[in-house]
């Protein structure tokens, strides 16, 4: 555990249901592969440490969500305070990727006055022969709506580090160039902690206060 | 503060849907992201979304009251606090002193041979030591930055105030975890002039999770700023429950249960008459069901098996009939309980259990394991596990909102679940029970003021993590509530289709 980080983001992960959002996040964040899951219940939380540049840290907290219709009404609730997020769709399930225009729909309505940064993502792309979904389409869609795409495989750990991390460092760069500012009352981005050896208790105190440049 | 407000106001959105058609290309302008808000936020974004403000109007009053028990405790704890306490020290209090007097005949035995062989005066001459320890606990306060301290989590209020006495006072046993119940419930009393009216839980001005979490992030910045503290990282109980997500767990509980009452009381406004005497009869019985989760009997057979907790806790579970399962839960007591019986078995057993010694953590406990290791193990237990509960009732609460129908009623579900709070704080107390076997015999040679405020701490976060379960079955009596009224206007409306088919409900 360390509680050393620059920013801390929260980053949803959404798309249908069985496309693989929980065991995208868990080959993220505990480094596994779980053959059998059951489906995700309102939401999952789940935490991890990426660093973006050396001695740059940023805790990701990752909101998973539930893709059964009906706990829809839980997961709305954690769209607005989300700075960026995962859409997935199952390469090898064209219905996934049709509801991928329904999905950013939903979420444009429920995060304003936010804005969430989006990368689209083709998961399950271990199962090529199976694929009813073009790269290329994919990627057309995705440019479309301003996303980035990438294609993962929780199972054989393809690009899982990639698309959470380009994420974190493309939304880090929006932070620093101000476009995206930590503001009251909006949990999508939190400044973070880091060391300051030089303080004494007393100005410890004080120094939470301290704006983090 | 914030948590609060970010959380009710999708409520509204979600009410009143906006629907954009013509604006089409969401994530292309994320680049401009926020550019309207920007403005007002510039000056100290930090802080204020990190901290909530440190004065309440509503707490005004209350923390004028307080002021002079304040300069009695240490002095990095805001004000506010105070007012904080009050709200839900209720059921901190029942919790804590219900634990502690568990607790506290167990670890009896354990003390009386750690006292002989330590040397240690009896209880009754450290009952009198007590009270003229107590006085010198203000000068005591001050050199609070032994790294101690940090250990007490949460929960650093009062920790401080027991610390300072608890050093010479813990040896006593069953006398000082009176002591520190009583203080605790002092602490309590009089920072809540309140306190004797404390309505319930749902009164409350701060919620549980957001108090857990200031605590959190107060610790972060300690942390943070003392780079030498590794140990104490480890051992704080608030960062370690977030880190098992037990605070967003918490926080989407809460959510749910807020949701739950606002509609609960809107439905309960729109109704009248006979109707709304029927409902409120049947509401009464839920919340029954609820009040009964006291942490009152004794009769804790001494000792059940191993496999108890699972079997009860899976068995209790299916009783729901909610689809969510405690493995997590059962994993981490499992894992506790290992754990222990390794440490506790180990000084005889270490040459024999040669096969077991291939995992890689046993390559440190061939070492045996230090007082400091146990302790660290204890807390982390206990956080993960509290929030492991934490977990299982916030998914309850969703699965009870929003899965299948199921055959069973809203009271038999309040029922099996006041039972699951009971088992969990049970669990929480033998817990700590052995984990504080472990410390004294581990520590037999410590000297009594290095060993005795470990076995403080690992009490006093059992007893923590007691009243969280607590506070977080409490949440779920909206939810419940909800599902109640929403199956009896289900049923109704299936009668009226059935008898009379023109009718309108």
């Amino acid at each position: 555990m360390e509680a050393i980080w620059l920013y801390q983001f929260r980053l949803i992960v959404i798309g249908d249901s069985t496309v693989g959002k929980s065991c995208l996040i868990r080959r993220f964040t505990e480094g596994r592969f779980a053959q059998v899951s059951d489906p995700t219940v309102g939401v999952d939380f789940f935490s991890r440490l990426v660093e973006i540049e050396p001695g740059k840290r940023i805790k990701l907290q990752i909101w998973d969500t539930a893709g059964q219709e009906r706990f829809r009404s839980i997961t709305r609730a954690y769209y607005r305070n989300s700075v960026g997020g995962l859409l997935l769709f199952d390469i090898t399930n064209r219905r996934s990727f049709q509801n991928v225009h329904e999905w950013l729909e939903e979420t444009k309505v429920h995060v304003q006055p936010y804005q969430i940064v989006f990368v689209l993502v083709g998961h399950k792309c271990d199962l090529d022969t199976q694929r009813q979904v073009t790269r290329h389409e994919a990627e057309k869609l995705a440019a479309a709506y301003g996303m980035k795409y990438i294609e993962t495989s929780a199972r054989d750990a393809i690009n899982v580090e990639k698309a959470f991390t380009d994420l974190t460092r493309d939304i880090y760069e929006l932070v620093k160039r101000g476009e995206i500012t930590i503001q009251e009352g909006w949990e999508g981005v939190k400044s973070g902690f880091v060391p300051n050896v030089v303080h004494s208790s007393e100005e410890v105190v004080k120094s939470e206060r301290r704006c983090l440049c | 503060m914030s948590d609060k407000d970010d959380i009710e106001t999708p409520l509204l959105t979600e009410a009143a849907p906006i629907l954009e058609d013509g604006n089409c290309e969401p994530a292309k302008n994320s680049e401009s992201v926020d550019q309207g808000a920007k403005p007002e936020s510039k000056s100290e974004p930090v802080v204020s979304t990190r901290k909530r403000p440190e004065t309440k109007p509503s707490s005004d009053l209350e923390t004028s009251k307080v002021l002079p028990i304040q300069d009695n405790v240490s002095k990095d704890v805001p004000q506010t606090r105070w007012g904080y306490w009050g709200s839900w020290g209720k059921s901190i209090l029942s919790s804590a002193s219900a634990t502690v007097a568990t607790v506290g005949q167990g670890i009896s035995n354990v003390i009386e041979k750690a006292e002989t062989s330590l040397g240690i005066p009896s209880p009754s001459e450290i009952s009198t030591e007590v009270k003229y320890v107590a006085g010198e606990t203000n000068a005591k306060e001050n050199e609070n930055s032994s790294p101690v301290a940090g250990a007490f989590g949460v929960f650093s209020t009062i920790s401080t105030a027991v610390q300072s006495t608890g050093k010479s006072v813990i040896s006593g046993g069953l006398d000082a975890l009176e002591f520190i119940g009583k203080k605790t419930m002092d602490v309590i009393a009089e920072g809540d002039p309140g306190f004797k009216r404390t309505k319930g839980l749902m009164n409350r001005n701060a919620t549980l999770s957001q108090v857990l979490r200031e605590a959190k992030e107060k610790e972060e910045i300690r942390t943070s700023n003392e780079v030498t503290m590794e140990t104490d990282k480890k051992t704080h109980y608030g960062l370690l429950f977030d880190e098992f997500q037990g605070l967003s767990h918490l926080e989407a509980l809460e959510m749910l249960s807020r949701e739950s009452e606002i509609k609960v009381k809107s439905i309960l406004n729109s109704l009248s008459g006979e109707e709304l005497e029927t409902l409120k009869v049947e509401l009464e019985q839920l919340k029954e069901a609820f009040s009964l989760a006291e942490f009152c009997e004794e009769e804790e057979e001494e000792k059940k098996g191993d496999e108890d907790f699972t079997k009860d806790i899976t068995e209790l579970f299916s009783q729901l009939h909610v689809s969510s399962k405690p493995e997590k839960l059962a994993r981490a007591r499992n894992t506790a309980h290992e754990w222990i019986r390794k440490s506790l078995t180990k000084p005889l057993a270490e040459n024999e259990e040669g096969e077991k010694q291939s995992e890689a953590e046993n390559t440190e406990q061939v070492n045996k394991n230090s007082i400091e290791d146990i302790h660290a193990f204890a807390i982390r237990s206990l956080a993960e596990l509290t929030a492991c509960s934490i977990e299982l009732f916030h998914k309850t609460a969703a699965l009870v909102l929003h899965g299948r129908k199921q055959e069973v009623t809203a009271i038999e579900r309040s029922q099996t679940l006041s039972q699951m709070a009971i088992v969990l704080c049970k669990e929480l107390s033998s817990l700590s029970k052995e984990f504080t076997t472990c410390l004294t015999t581990a520590g037999v040679e410590e000297m009594a003021d290095v060993l005795n405020p470990l076995i403080t701490a690992v009490f006093l976060e059992a007893s923590n993590s007691a009243s969280y379960i607590q506070d977080a079955f409490q949440l779920l009596l909206p939810v419940l509530e909800i599902s109640l009224i929403e199956n009896k206007i289900e049923s109704h409306r299936h009668e009226l289709q059935g008898q009379k088919p023109l009718l309108e409900h």
